[in-house]
């Protein structure tokens, strides 16, 4: 997920040398698969201004402009402080004394792997009447913890857990920083603090933005926190509305997507300018002393960590012991066995990996194209797929739902696992094409050149030349696709057919049903499984470490 | 500059691998980069393309393997046309090798596996062993392509290029990623490697000397146009055009007027080698001149050398061991003249100079003027 920002700015700018013309039977597979990828927004749109229920009207009255003012506020405020939190984490472990840095940067941006619905539901049972918290509060005597609902929630939780986009970037930009800057800063007659605003974070800026829109993004299309925490945004205002009232559901989705577009455009033009060059110098970045400020420091550090990461954790396993003691000692019994949960982490798995193979043979016909070719077709196909990044999990579900409303349509695609891998697809289609994109771009033309030379037709060049030099960034882009199809709630909630469930939509409803110690169970299955996925594909490789 | 030394390279009786190439056009989006080349080479023969960066050598070598795909001439090998308005071969069906200027290995797979990936699977051992055996990597099989040093990785290159019995080996800057004291060496290898299996080799090469002792003819490419074809001792004697003469060794153009066989110069009479009349414009190479000792030196002085005609005052000199290259203004033409080791005269001395070499090339007119061939320039 961090990486996709600079795989998608990689995908648009560089131009593909001059080849031969490409082979019209790659060209006819982009533009399909380029207009598939597009296909659930250009739905949307068409329903809003075009269909018979005119909603278009509906677009700027109250019912729409209400839930965008709470979006945009909510989205504000937890950007803003994502920013500011992880800017001063990252200067706080890579440029400072303070104790145990390596530490706290392996586990800094550990929260990106507790899905926003898991954190809230951990927040909610945490913090709220009858939670651990409040259970320690009132055992201490001090009174009780305030309830934790609406925009208060929703800004911490969603701060919690997205805090690591900006963080991961900005501590990669700090450490890269060469230290002869500073020193010539300070040389100059600055002190640390003019040093710091004058030279470091200027060049640390174009990062720390980008990151910061892209938590404005996710806080704009979140689903599952906002749900939970019943703060009435625009995605929370289309689930209620998308059964009872569709051309409500379809303006307020114009609006979001209208509102997600502006975002990404912004993304884009930041990234740009964001400089990518790596501008590791001769010289080590400088480590400033904390001094008296090194124990108050770490206290910051240890207690967000206890908060964003501990928290979760604790409350989680607090619930799902609680259950297991409570079963084993004759109380009311877990709705769910060994089975359930087996059930839903394979339904998880399955479908996830499934979504991830075909998400990646899906975009590397593109891929080729745009990268080897020079190709109006090959461009625009990977223009589409990318900005598909645009597209909320909700919207992509809403869209391929309507399809499926009218009889015939449901009688062919509705209600198959074939629509869910779709909607996958197609929802996490940008982030494929970053990771091909870098794939196919690693392998150097020559090679295939030298194979040709040598007698190898096409066919055999792709497989015994490019693939073999390819699989190791393909299979780490479908274990991206593969980590974020097991986090996404919406598309799994609302387009998965019958009697297929997973861990997102059997942890979502647990937890709405109030049967906290299976929502407790699941969800730690699926942060492990997360964890253990994102370890070797994000944090492990990341170069903040 | 040694030029007489591949007289003994004998012709093998069934050579393959001639290449005809007519009015080849190519453009990169706005950029033309062949304009119109035409080029004979002869079976089993070794051709230079000698030419700055940008001129189009590397287009033409990837055009002949079909690695692109110009927009207008011909190609043809061996007599079937391979790349025509009509007729396209795929690269994998010319049977040309083609060594890349960066090796191009295939990381993910062995030496063995990279010679072997051009050959058919029945006979595939024999004939990777074989082919190592040539290049001298024999017992290598099993590393990978990343363990090997340059100029091994290099040979590699060579041995999967050959290893499938190309009509045509065809080489991009094979030395240029070679550190410079192994280039002679592994030069004279190549050079004895080729000879001994008599197959058309065609190589890119922006380095005069290289293509001087590699080819059996140089082709010189300046602006997407093949300027001449001729022997190295051809091309460096007799240019056709100013731009060919300086681009190709180190030569100083002096005014002159001709008369028949001679053009007279501020360097005195020079010989020419045809007949001109009028102004020209005298090629000069360092090693044609000669210094005849201090001008100032006393008329009466016992001295056994013909009376310099002109004189210039040293201007620095590069000693370089085996002989020296001495930089003189005679009035304000600055010359350059090959010694022996030991030059006579120190900087800032006057000596004398004369012509002691065969006869000049001339160009006709002033230095604006039109050369005797077309100037592409």
């Amino acid at each position: 997920m961090a990486s996709s920002t600079a795989d998608v700015a990689v995908a648009v700018g560089r131009l593909p040398p001059v080849g031969p013309r490409p082979p019209l039977g790659l060209r006819a597979a982009s533009l399909l698969l380029g207009a598939l990828f597009a296909l659930p927004a250009a739905y949307l749109i068409w329903r809003t201004f075009a269909a018979d229920s005119d909603p278009a009207g509906l677009v700027l009255t109250g019912r729409t402009l209400d839930p965008l003012r709470r979006t945009l506020q909510l989205a504000g405020l937890v950007s803003l402080t994502a920013m500011l939190v992880g800017t001063a984490l990252a200067w706080l472990t890579t440029r400072t004394d303070l104790p145990a840095a390596r530490l706290w940067r392996v586990l800094l941006p550990l929260p990106l792997v507790v899905p926003t619905f898991v954190g809230a539901a951990a927040m909610i049972r945490t913090v709220n009447p009858g939670g651990l918290l409040d259970d320690l509060v009132s055992a201490v005597g001090i009174g009780t913890t305030p309830e934790l609902r609406g925009l208060t929630g929703a800004w911490l939780v969603l701060t919690l857990f997205t805090y690591p986009y900006v963080y991961l970037p900005a501590a990669a930009r700090f450490r890269q920083l060469p230290g002869s800057l500073e020193d010539s800063a300070r040389v100059l007659g600055d002190g640390p603090w003019r040093t710091f605003g004058r030279v470091c974070l200027p060049q640390a800026a174009p990062a720390i933005g980008a990151g910061t829109v892209l938590v404005f993004l996710y806080a704009v299309s979140d689903f599952g926190a906002v749900v939970l925490l019943r703060y009435d945004t625009l995605t929370r205002a289309i689930n209620t509305s998308y059964l009872t009232d569709q051309a409500v559901a379809l303006a307020l989705s114009s609006v979001l997507l209208a509102l997600a577009a502006v975002v990404v455009v912004a993304e884009r033009w930041l990234s740009a300018r964001a400089d990518h060059r790596p501008t590791t110098g001769a010289t080590r970045p400088i480590v400033y002393p904390l001094g008296r400020w090194r124990l108050p420091a770490l206290g910051l550090v240890v207690g967000w960590v206890a908060v964003a990461l501990g928290g979760p954790l604790a409350s989680l396993v607090d619930w799902s012991l609680g259950g297991l003691i409570r079963s084993r000692g004759g109380g009311r019994g877990l709705t769910i066995d060994g089975g359930d949960v087996v059930g839903a982490t394979w339904g998880s798995l399955q479908v996830g990996v499934l979504a991830a193979g075909v998400a990646i043979a899906a975009v590397l016909p593109i891929a080729y194209l745009s990268a080897r070719h020079r190709s109006t077709i090959g461009t625009v196909a990977a223009a589409l797929v990318i900005s598909t990044f645009a597209l909320p999990g909700l919207l992509v579900a809403l869209s391929v739902r309507f399809w499926t409303l009218p009889v015939w349509a449901d009688a062919v695609v509705g209600d198959t696992m074939a629509l869910l891998i779709f909607a996958y697809v197609v929802r996490f289609g940008s982030l494929a094409m970053g990771v091909t994109l870098v794939a196919v771009r690693s392998v150097p033309p020559r090679l295939g050149d030298a194979a040709a030379t040598l007698g190898a037709g096409r066919w055999r060049r792709l497989r015994t030349v490019d693939l073999p030099i390819m699989v190791p960034g393909l299979s780490a882009g479908a274990g991206l696709v593969l980590l974020s199809v097991m986090k996404e709630l919406p598309i799994s909630l609302l387009v998965s057919p019958l009697g297929y469930s997973n861990l997102a939509t059997r942890i979502f409803l647990s937890f709405q049903d109030a049967f906290v110690a299976e929502a407790g169970i699941l969800a730690l299955v699926l942060v492990a499984l997360s964890f253990v996925l994102s370890w070797f594909l994000v944090i492990r490789r990341a170069d903040h470490l | 500059m040694d030029v007489a030394k591949r007289t003994d390279r004998a012709e093998p009786p069934s050579a393959t691998g001639s290449v005809a190439i007519d009015g080849l056009h190519h453009r990169y989006d706005a950029d033309d980069v062949l304009v119109g080349v035409d080029l004979a080479i002869e079976a089993g023969t070794s051709l230079a393309l000698l030419g700055p960066s940008g001129c189009g050598k590397t287009t033409l070598l990837r055009a002949i393997a079909g690695l692109e795909r110009p927009q207008r001439g011909t190609i043809a090998i061996d007599g079937e046309t391979v790349t025509g308005p009509s007729t396209w071969v795929p690269p994998e069906r010319r049977r040309a090798g083609l060594v890349f200027q960066d090796w191009a290995l295939f990381p993910t797979r062995s030496v063995a596996g990279n010679v072997g990936y051009g050959l058919p699977r029945s006979g595939r051992r024999e004939r990777v062993a074989d082919a190592l055996e040539l290049v001298g990597l024999a017992g290598l099989d099993d590393r990978m392509p990343a363990t090997l040093s340059g100029g091994q990785q290099q040979r590699v290159a060579l041995a999967r290029a050959l290893a499938p019995e190309p009509r045509l080996l065809l080489l991009d800057e094979p030395f240029s990623n070679l550190d410079a004291s192994r280039r002679a060496e592994v030069r004279t290898e190549l050079r004895a490697l080729l000879a001994g299996i008599g197959t058309t080799s065609v190589f890119v090469t922006h380095d005069q000397e290289e293509a001087f002792v590699l080819g059996d003819r140089v082709a010189l490419m300046h602006e997407g146009r093949v300027v001449q074809v001729d022997t190295p001792q051809g091309l460096y004697e007799r240019p056709d055009s100013r731009w060919a003469a300086t681009f190709v060794g180190d030569a100083v153009l002096v005014d002159g007027l001709a008369n028949g066989d001679v053009a007279s110069t501020v360097l005195g009479p020079v010989p020419l080698d045809r007949p001109m009349a009028g102004r020209v414009e005298v090629l000069i190479r360092p090693e044609q001149l000669r210094l005849t000792g201090r001008a100032s030196a006393p008329r009466d002085a016992p001295t056994d050398q013909v009376p310099a005609p002109a004189a210039g005052v040293i201007q620095a000199i590069d000693y370089h061991g085996h002989d020296a290259v001495v930089h003189l203004l005679v009035g304000d033409l600055p010359v350059r003249v090959r010694t022996g080791p030991a030059p006579p005269g120190t900087v800032g001395e006057a000596v004398g100079l004369l012509f002691a070499g065969r006869p000049a090339t001339a160009f006709d007119g002033a230095a604006d003027g039109g050369g005797p061939s077309v100037d592409p320039a």
